[in-house]
């Protein structure tokens, strides 16, 4: 092993403005695909409602190809693959979209299940009182279907965050990639990966607090709780 | 000459993957009156409530509400179902919104009324059927009873042309079941039009006399109950009043 704590944590104070920066990154990416991975799920749920065949059936596609799909598979196709055509992104716009396009699959195939568990007369009771199929969605359905998912959109932002690890293999410098540089700095790997680990896990530890809070909030009093 | 019925229906034929549930039924239910629609289970009753509403399309027949052809092509369908409240075997209150709510949503999102005026009506209706109290809890906080009672007044604000009511008692008690009864017969006192249907021969004996009997999708036989458990010359119509009656 290479120098100890006082050599690592001089290199840590130096680096310390770029580490923050990198998890501002994260931070930010995180909370970005989460809210477009979440609206993208709701549309994508909206649609294998759809009373077309063809949308029910291209959406379907879409979920089984998208959770099919290695992530990395996906980053590296649009970083990597597309400026072959002509179009090249950047590091951020192709991590927002890839994992955009991930995450939407994978939240419409948990707001699909709930869905599956809702009532179905209730919503037959808003089409008999003359509710469109959009306000039986907006009014019966949604809000239904999110209170249900609570715990499994709670999985999928923790996954969000692990996952934003795989931005750094397409140039986006978050959080891991400020460690890696803190890391081949000095060598201290095992105290600069410790200390990543140290950090994901309060953070992990944050939303999952927050989701409780949220869980408490919209509990549907009389039958969840 | 006699008067028009509110809702007339006639040849109404429904299938069902080439299986016919209903097979030509008419039937005529006059304003401020009350029809009772009996039968054994699966003789298609509540197929027949889901046509008038059009939640279920009717495969030929026509049905007029206040004169006005509201089968086939060309009807607004969503402003059809608003002028019929419709009560659900099993309620069907949504759950996630408390009882105001329940009944105060179609209101405001169909009346375009606002919020407190749609609340004021909600509350007048709700007062109505004894349940004003419970306007802030969630349908999973009260009964079954009282669930009923929600879903009316759910029914009954948007001053329907006539309420329908799927089996109104098949998820209640004894009790629950004279309680709902009473309801419909005061309901029925203040000029509200009534469709029922329900196999519970008791409920039936309680709010009316007349009641129609349907049996492999059609009209089998209309009367008193006393008449079609005694003396209708169908013995399996004598049966289903006579055993159902306990008589």
């Amino acid at each position: 092993m290479t120098g100890g704590w006082p050599a690592f944590c001089r290199d840590l104070l130096e680096q310390f403005p770029l580490i923050f920066t990198g998890l501002v990154q994260t931070l930010r990416l995180t909370a970005i695909i989460s809210l477009t991975g979440l609206l993208g799920g709701i549309v994508v749920l909206y649609l294998t409602l759809s009373r077309s065949p063809i949308v029910r059936r291209l959406t379907q596609a879409y979920i089984s190809f998208f959770i099919g799909m290695p992530l990395i598979v996906l980053l590296f196709l649009l970083y990597y693959g597309l400026p072959q055509w002509g179009i090249r992104l950047s590091p951020f716009v192709v991590a927002v979209v890839g994992f955009t396009l991930n995450v939407a699959a994978y939240n419409a195939a948990y707001l699909t299940s709930a869905y599956n568990g809702l009532e179905q007369t209730e919503l037959e009771a808003g089409r008999a009182q003359g509710f469109s199929h959009r306000q039986v969605f907006a009014l019966l359905t949604l809000p239904q279907v999110l209170r249900m998912s609570v715990p499994a959109l709670t999985n999928q932002v923790i996954l969000n965050l692990k996952d934003s690890t795989l931005a750094f293999l397409i140039q986006y410098t978050e959080f891991f990639a400020r460690i890696q540089e803190l890391a081949s700095t000095n060598f201290q790997f095992f105290k600069a990966y410790a200390l990543a680990a140290l950090v994901y896990l309060l953070l992990v530890s944050a939303i999952v607090l927050a989701a409780r809070a949220v869980e408490k909030r919209v509990i549907i009093p009389g039958l969840l709780g | 000459m006699s008067p028009v019925p509110l809702i007339q229906v006639r040849e109404l034929v429904k299938d069902f993957d080439g299986q016919r549930v209903l097979a030509g039924v008419n039937l005529d239910i006059m304003e401020g009156g009350i029809k009772v629609v009996m039968g054994p289970s699966g003789c298609g009753k509540s197929t027949l409530l889901r046509c008038l509403n059009r939640l279920v399309e009717p495969t030929s027949g026509t049905i007029h509400l206040r004169g006005q052809l509201v089968t086939g092509a060309g009807v607004d369908v969503r402003a059809l179902r608003q002028g019929i409240g419709f009560v659900f075997q099993q309620f069907a209150l949504y759950r996630h919104l408390t009882v105001l709510d329940n009944v105060s949503l179609a209101l405001r999102k169909l009346r375009g009324m606002r919020r407190l005026e749609a609340e004021q009506k909600a509350m007048y209706e709700l007062a109505r059927l004894d349940m004003a109290a419970h306007r802030d809890k969630y349908p999973g906080q009260i009964s079954g009873g009282q669930k009923q009672r929600v879903a009316l007044a759910r029914a009954l604000a948007m001053d329907p042309a006539v309420v329908v009511m799927d089996e109104p008692t098949s998820a209640l008690d004894p009790l629950l079941t004279r309680e709902v009864a009473q309801l419909i017969q005061r309901l029925h006192g203040e000029k509200v039009t009534l469709l029922c249907v329900t196999h519970d021969v008791l409920l039936a004996r309680s709010i009316t006399e007349q009641v129609v009997f349907l049996d492999r999708g059609v009209v089998r036989a209309e009367g008193s109950i006393e008449h079609l458990s005694s003396a209708h010359p169908d013995a399996l119509i004598r049966d289903f009043f006579g055993r159902e009656s306990g008589a």
